[in-house]
């Protein structure tokens, strides 16, 4: 979706603006799609970028990407809201995503979630009151033989998400113990 | 060397060096790739025609039949790895990233040969961080090497490969809706026909093959596609890989042949059910697939057989009445994504059914109508049965739904929530009329409840 002529771009929020590194990737990946196709082509990768700069995508961060990409705001607002993983508030610095989909269903997953659900006092799509964990029911993480599973990420560092399996009462404690002190314990990940 | 040894791409999983390059190519990697840049596009083609490969990701379609869709005098032709899975119970593809990507790589180059591709892309699913990380690097290996890129291995052959990731769309494992999606898109399916084959991304014929089907291609190189067809049975060539999860000692990934009956997947691949319970049921292809009872797992998990087999019951709209998948054919079970669950006799199958049909309605994309109002209604619905608050007429009411939306959607999530519906009722309908009769109020869970 190229820009018409006639569209002027809201004005751009002084202070906010896509980090070298996305610009980076931006140049890098430009020639890798057709000619005139790469704007919006790259509206998923940007996206995703941007929350991890930003910690989440609200109308501000669509509005430089849109701007950036020579997209209209309410085709990337369109495509903000439709995936899973693009958060449009800020969850917490810790989101805490739980499978309760069938394979994990079977072995105990809704134990684990209502263990979490309790010990943090909060439910689905909750945030804690000191903005520590997001807990949210996720769908399939493609690791079925493994259950219960969980995914952590942490807001701002890409290098986390981790996967950790073969959840029960005892390693979900001893997880949301080291998220409470705030670290993501990656020796009890995959 | 028995019949459950030969392994074709799962002989490195575990193996932790198996993901680089060097170790790979030791094993004798990318000799195929090398070959088929030598290679005419037509010999190619004609290997996987031999070889009855068929589609991994779910539909189990003839992958040189596809390939052979693409118009001959297509200036543009893409290829798309479809490695966004994500239907429940399956992890195989997410093993083949993890551990052998190269092998996958391999069968991009091949497949770029035999279809005249210069630009490939990998839709990669936005959970797989892991095994994003390992791809790319797998694929910068590559590049580095002269694998991928500019005049491969010395040859005239140009292919470019990136990788795309997707951002948690269940949908997004459709093609067509992968194809909006790499466009830049919400993942929304379009109508078919046209056919991705002949117009695909960016309006250009596209082939979408899935990563196990692509991983096949170079031992069907090396060692012709006869050979592959003979490891297989009837119309399905070679092994393939096998995701078992739920009550079994031993979950996990495996390859084997097409001939394993779901008995033998249990008791001699898995190690038994659990804690020495009997099975209650199983799922054999992800959970879009109709369940299997007790006496109908002597069928091999083969794509035919598990659509054809008498043994197997065909799925009812209510009793007595076969549900009509159109052109006359009724419905048994299909072979789907290779994710199998086992389902031990202490499961109640009315929470099954409301967790399957949950998923669906979460991941409905919203496009038509009766998928994304009719999810809504079952997952309401199967959920009050489960949690003892059912009414009067709620078992038929589900059939009904599913009944409704099956055949009546843009694409087949809307059939893959009504099928295990329709086949959970068929095979266990006097469990769900117990828990309806025994329904109390209020509700003994909230689990699920929006």
């Amino acid at each position: 979706m190229q820009r018409h002529p006639s569209f002027r771009a809201r004005k751009a929020v002084p202070g906010k603006e896509l980090s070298t590194q996305i610009e980076a990737r931006i140049q890098q990946l430009w020639s890798r799609f057709p000619e005139g196709r790469a704007g919006k082509a790259l509206c998923l990768p940007v996206l995703f970028l941007a929350q991890e700069q930003f910690g989440h995508v609200d109308a501000e961060v669509v509005d430089i990407v849109a701007k950036r990409l020579g997209l209209v705001p309410a085709h990337v607002t369109g495509v903000a809201t439709f995936y899973f993983m693009l958060n449009q508030t800020r969850p917490g610095r810790f989101h805490l995503q739980i499978c309760t989909n069938i394979g994990c269903q079977l072995v105990g997953a809704y134990d684990v979630f209502d263990r979490c659900k309790q010990r943090l006092g909060i439910s689905n799509k909750g945030t804690t009151a000191d903005g520590n964990i997001t807990l949210t029911e996720v769908e399939c993480l493609a690791a079925c033989g493994y259950g219960p599973v969980a995914q952590i990420a942490e807001r701002e560092r890409p290098e986390i998400p981790l996967y950790f399996e073969n959840l029960d009462n005892k390693r979900i404690d001893a997880i949301l113990d080291a998220l409470a002190e705030g670290r993501v314990p990656t020796e009890l990940g995959n | 060397m028995g019949l459950f040894d030969v392994k074709i791409i799962s002989e490195h999983f575990e193996v932790p060096d198996a993901k680089n390059l060097d170790y790979y190519e030791k094993k004798g990697g990318y000799r195929s790739a090398r070959k088929a840049c030598s290679m005419a596009p037509e010999s190619i083609a004609a290997e996987v025609t031999a070889s009855n490969l068929r589609g991994r990701g779910g539909a189990g379609f003839p992958t040189a039949m596809k390939w052979s869709f693409v118009p001959k005098d297509a200036d543009t032709v893409y290829l798309v790895v479809n490695a966004d899975e994500s239907e429940p119970g399956t992890f195989k593809d997410r093993h083949i990233l993890y551990w052998n990507p190269h092998s996958m790589i391999e069968g991009v180059i091949i497949a770029a040969v035999a279809l005249k591709v210069r630009n490939a892309y990998i839709y990669i699913r936005g959970e797989m961080a892991r095994e994003y990380k390992v791809l790319q690097a797998a694929i910068d290996q590559a590049y580095a090497k002269g694998y991928l890129g500019e005049r491969i291995f010395g040859t005239g052959v140009s292919v470019d490969l990136t990788v795309y990731r997707g951002l948690g769309a269940y949908i997004c494992g459709e093609e067509t809706a992968l194809l909006s999606s790499l466009e830049g898109g919400r993942g929304w399916p379009r109508l078919k026909p046209p056919f991705p084959a002949v117009k695909g991304l960016w309006g250009k014929p596209t082939i979408v093959n899935n990563v196990e089907t692509l991983a096949n291609l170079p031992w069907i190189i090396e060692h012709g596609g006869k050979a592959f067809a003979d490891l297989g049975t009837g119309r399905s060539g070679g092994l393939r890989l096998v995701s078992v999860c739920g009550h079994v000692n031993k979950p996990g990934v495996y390859e084997l042949p097409l001939t394993v009956t779901g008995r033998e997947l249990v008791d001699e691949v898995c190690g038994g059910v659990k804690g020495g319970r009997k099975v209650k049921g199983i799922i054999p292809g992800g959970v879009s697939m109709p369940v299997l009872a007790p006496d109908e797992l002597d069928v091999p998990f083969e794509f035919d057989a598990l659509q054809k087999d008498e043994r197997i019951k065909e799925v009812e709209v209510r009793p007595g009445q076969k549900f009509d998948l159109g052109g006359n054919r009724t419905l048994r079970t299909m072979a789907g994504s290779g994710g199998v669950v086992v389902m031990d006799d202490t499961t109640d199958m009315t929470q099954m059914a409301w967790r399957i049909v949950h998923f669906f309605a979460e991941e409905s994309c919203g496009q038509c109508t009766p998928c994304r109002e009719g999810t809504g209604w079952l997952a309401q619905v199967a959920h009050r049965i489960a949690f003892d608050h059912g009414r009067a007429g709620d078992v038929d009411l589900l059939a009904s739904i599913a009944d409704g939306i099956a055949g009546n959607t843009i694409c087949a999530l809307g059939d893959a929530a009504a099928w295990p519906t329709l086949a959970f009722l068929t095979k266990y309908r006097d469990e769900f009329e117990a828990k309806v009769r025994g329904a109390h109020r209020p509700p003994t869970s909230n689990w699920g409840a929006a």
